[in-house]
């Protein structure tokens, strides 16, 4: 199967990584990472009631998705999504379970409403006020892939632009000793039909069977400072789509299925 | 209480009102919201505070959590008991088991 889409907007926030702009000067070795890690971005699109129960995953989602919308000059109530995230919000998933396991009449009714994997697709959707169709998705370690194919494969069959969102925050609790994720880390981009006459850079996405699928290694001295973050993985994507020059990545999408990914 | 306390809320707190105010906002997590400047007669929800029926449900647990007992979502009291901070620290004080 090969896909081909033209990437309109990109945008990436990572605790230590607050911005696509920093992000992109740090991959080339053109400035040092901050020292600190960044407080957790304010989801301003929301209003205040929202916006006080907002969880991390919807803050750090949000944040990226606003911004890849407004580098695409796309208003985001337009556009279909894709939110992808390996694990959810794993420290909600813990406080559930510890309180389930104690006093299962105690179950804080905010939390279980944030608790859902498409929380912060709902959030997005009521603070654009969007009626497009949006998309939850989770493949473990394959997540990043796996929401890339499905984003690229709605904007080439719907020919439309479509919103893609990859989140993952910090696990706590004892589900953290199974699912470790540290810091926050999201990406977005918006995808849109491949055209002869753009002036965008395009990816070229090519699903393949293998023995044993592997993916690209990240290199940059980005790569340290969202290592521990679940949604590592999809870092070397993030590497190439810094540098100017075309080049192509392998993403796993399971551990026989290998995605390749020219970058133009 | 000084001139400018009163003419934020013409209305004083009593110390269970102010120590209900502080329950609310923190587990609301009201932005610029400060305890002692609810006015115990306001409305909590809609106007005033703007609280809605999440916010309802949420209280409930943690009104059952310090005072030990339950406030039940099918109490036909409950638009009268949630009417405002007054009538709800009262509500716990005659039926607060801890706290």
């Amino acid at each position: 199967m090969t896909l081909q889409v033209a990437i309109e907007g990109v945008a990436f926030w990572a605790s230590r990584l607050p911005g696509w702009d920093l992000a992109r000067a740090v991959i080339r070795g053109e400035q040092a990472p901050p020292e600190a890690a960044s407080a957790r971005p304010a989801p301003t699109l929301l209003a205040p009631t929202e916006r006080r129960r907002a969880p991390d995953t919807v803050a750090v989602a949000l944040e990226v998705a606003g911004r890849a919308c407004e580098a695409a000059g796309r208003k985001p109530s337009d556009l279909p999504s894709v939110f992808a995230s390996t694990h959810g919000d794993l420290a909600i998933s813990d406080y559930m379970c510890s309180t389930l396991a104690a006093t299962p009449a105690l179950i804080s009714p905010i939390k279980f409403h944030n608790s859902v994997h498409n929380a912060a697709a709902g959030y997005w959707s009521i603070g654009t006020g969007s009626l497009a169709p949006y998309t939850a998705i989770s493949a473990y370690e394959y997540t990043f892939g796996a929401g890339l194919i499905e984003a690229a494969t709605q904007a080439a069959c719907e020919e439309r632009p479509v919103l893609y969102v990859a989140f993952d925050i910090e696990a706590k609790g004892a589900l953290a000793s199974m699912a470790p994720s540290r810091g926050l880390l999201g990406a977005a981009l918006v995808l849109a039909p491949a055209s002869a006459a753009q002036k965008q850079r395009s990816l070229i996405l090519t699903t393949e069977s293998v023995a044993e699928s592997r993916p690209t290694a990240p290199r940059s001295a980005a790569a340290p400072l969202v290592a521990d973050n679940a949604l590592a993985p999809c870092l070397p994507f993030f590497e190439i789509l810094a540098m100017s020059q075309p080049r192509t990545l392998c993403l796993a999408l399971s551990k026989q299925m290998a995605l390749n990914v020219q970058v133009n | 209480m000084s001139a400018t306390q009163s003419s934020q809320h013409p209305v004083a707190q009593s110390p269970a009102e102010l120590e209900l105010a502080e329950l609310i906002v923190n587990a609301l997590n009201l932005e610029g919201v400060a305890p002692a400047e609810i006015d115990p007669e306001a409305p909590l929800f809609k106007t005033g505070l703007g609280l809605d029926s999440i916010d309802a449900l949420e209280l409930a647990l943690e009104i059952s959590k310090r005072y030990g007992f339950q406030l039940r979502s099918d109490d036909e009291n409950n638009v009268r008991i949630f009417s405002s901070l007054r009538s709800l620290a009262a509500h716990i004080q005659t039926h607060r088991v801890t706290g």
